[in-house]
């Protein structure tokens, strides 16, 4: 239960709380590059959600098994000429800039190959915006929020495991088409309007996007209610409120309760 | 958030630290090699198992088209119409910005013979400035032709030249004015991709076949009966016929005198004549050559009094700036 909790709550979290591109200013190249029709905002959305599930999913197995400290393959391989000790503490964190960039950016190659052969149309339409998906600061993004949840976390039992991580990365694609499929169908509309000359063109649309991103803070809060919704009050957690409340009652010098 | 430096690399100098040191950057090396090694052999695979056939004659029609992606031939940019002349759905001479020249590399791509194709040019069908207008009253609404052509009474004459510019603001190559209230093409700048005449909402911009540096033109629109021109206009076609009777180039229909422009290439001396006849009799000269200035027409200039140095008129930009909104 607990498990199923936290996937909702990281799902939730990325798709519309914290929001890669209203939240977090992440991503805002294609969102205002490609956000001028709806159709195609919703194919750079799927690209980058294909593509952030990928990269999500290089970067997971990377870091789990080679870059955080003390894991398995760069332990085994140092062991071979140093002591298992510090064969332990070998961290290739510092890696992850160049390593991830990498993996992204073979990943766009590979994605960028297939959709030419397969989906020639979606091809013609993204034009040059699916190479610009390596540059893409949300899909680093992601997986920096990944190695740092997988990497950086005190307790090796907290670190993020692969579910968690594509969750994080699919919800994350799917914030960021929504963003950018809202955007479009706002800027579609403002093509019919009047706006006041010096407005013109990328002036609106950035008042679009950040009046956009303060609808999005309305989402702030909704998932402390949803962690409190749906986790169940166990014996453990009333009776430590039950001895709470009693050391707050007694430190207020109201004895009456007795 | 994220981790820190290891500390082993930077802290400790002793005998620990450099053993730890180097097994890093070794595992380092390895790791980005490795993964250099694995992504080649992905991609390579990729390159191979996805590999699409594209026509090499695409990429060399796209050099040979002028890439000012202006949709005068009909598709959205250069690289669509490269496309589609490979596919061979469209002829090789619609490019008009690009010519004669650019239809002839583009058939020497395709192996096809170029069928003679003359450049496009836009015609503007009014002769009247400000002056000549009647029953003008003053337009404050939005000071577009679009949208003064939707309210009644801004002018008499409801097929002619509003003067507000759309066609200025369509064109990209600066080549079409309003001067004095008249949309005046200047044919030195113009390529004739047409954008003015698609954009004109009175549809008085026309894509003539230049087969000369000059051409006839009939400078009216107005299909209305003769007095109904006359009350609106001081140039305007009458519909008299005149033309018609002296020359075999006119046609008059619903009222308004129309060049045929197929027959303009069989003119012999005689029809050159009824040309000019025709031109003459015209009560309205309203029948003009237009066109670049030919050489007579700059000879004829050389012996006037030309000023050597243009004063430029100086004018603050604020006094152009159409605020709207």
């Amino acid at each position: 239960m607990g498990y199923i909790v936290d996937i909702l709550l990281i799902a939730v979290g990325a798709a519309l709380i914290n929001n890669f591109v209203l939240y977090y200013f992440v991503g805002i190249c294609p969102f205002i590059g490609v956000s001028r029709k709806v159709d195609m905002a919703f194919g750079m959305g799927c690209a980058v959600t294909f593509v952030i599930s990928i990269a999500a999913f290089l970067s997971w197995t990377i870091t789990t098994y080679i870059l955080k400290p003390g894991a398995p393959l760069s332990k085994w391989i140092a062991g071979l000429f140093v002591s298992p000790e510090m064969a332990a503490n070998i961290d290739l964190t510092i890696l992850c800039y160049i390593v991830y960039i990498f993996a992204i950016a073979s990943s766009v190659q590979f994605v960028e190959m297939y959709v030419r052969k397969f989906f020639p149309a979606l091809y013609k339409s993204f034009g040059v915006f699916l190479p610009l998906i390596t540059t893409n600061c949300a899909i680093l993004f992601a997986c920096l929020t990944i190695m740092s949840n997988v990497a950086g976390v005190d307790n090796p039992a907290d670190a993020w495991d692969l579910g968690r991580s594509l969750t994080l990365a699919v919800f994350g694609g799917i914030g960021f088409t929504i963003a950018i499929v809202i955007m479009a169908g706002i800027r579609e509309e403002l093509e019919l309007c009047d706006i006041p000359k010096p407005l013109e063109g990328a002036a609106i649309t950035l008042v679009v996007a950040g009046i956009l991103a303060l609808a999005f803070m309305g989402f702030t809060g909704v998932d402390s209610g949803l962690k409190k919704a749906l986790t169940p009050e166990t014996p453990e957690t009333v009776q430590v409120q039950v001895i709470h409340n009693v050391q707050s009652l007694a430190s207020s010098g109201n004895y009456i309760y007795q | 958030m994220f981790r820190a430096w290891p500390v082993q690399v930077t802290i400790f100098i002793n005998n620990w630290g450099i053993t730890m040191t180097w097994v890093t950057i070794s595992l380092s090396a390895g790791t980005l090699v490795g993964m250099a090694v694995i992504m080649t052999y992905i991609l390579g695979w990729a390159n191979k198992a996805f590999h699409v056939e594209i026509d090499p004659r695409v990429e060399s029609i796209n050099e040979v088209l002028p890439g000012a992606n202006c949709g005068g031939c009909g598709f959205v940019g250069c690289g669509e119409y490269a496309e589609a002349i490979a596919s061979g759905e469209a002829d090789v001479n619609k490019c008009t910005v690009g010519g004669a020249s650019c239809a002839a590399d583009i058939a020497s791509i395709m192996g096809v013979e170029v069928e003679e194709s003359l450049p496009y040019r836009p015609v503007v069908h009014c002769g009247a400035h400000y002056a000549e207008r009647l029953q003008r009253t003053e337009y404050r609404g939005e000071q577009r032709c679009q949208t003064a052509n939707i309210v009644a009474g801004v002018q008499g004459c409801t097929f002619g030249c509003l003067g507000f510019g759309d066609c200025t603001i369509a064109c990209k190559y600066d080549a079409i004015h309003v001067i004095d209230g008249l949309a005046t093409v200047d044919y030195d700048k113009c390529i004739g991709c047409g954008a003015c005449a698609k954009v004109c909402p009175r549809n008085i911009i026309s894509m003539v076949p230049f087969r000369y540096e000059q051409m006839i033109a009939v400078t009216c629109s107005n299909k209305d009966f003769g007095k109904a021109v006359k009350d609106v206009c001081t140039v305007g076609c009458i519909g008299c016929k005149a033309c018609q009777r002296n020359s075999g180039l006119f046609k008059i229909e619903n009222n308004l005198s129309v060049v045929n422009y197929d027959v303009y290439n069989d003119l012999d001396d005689s029809g050159i004549d009824n040309l000019k006849k025709a031109m003459d009799k015209c009560p309205r000269k309203g029948i003009v050559f237009i066109g670049k200035p030919s050489e007579k027409d700059i000879l004829a200039l050389m012996h006037e009094d030309i000023p050597k140095i243009a004063k430029p008129d100086f004018k603050t930009t604020v006094d152009d700036t159409e605020w709207r909104g």
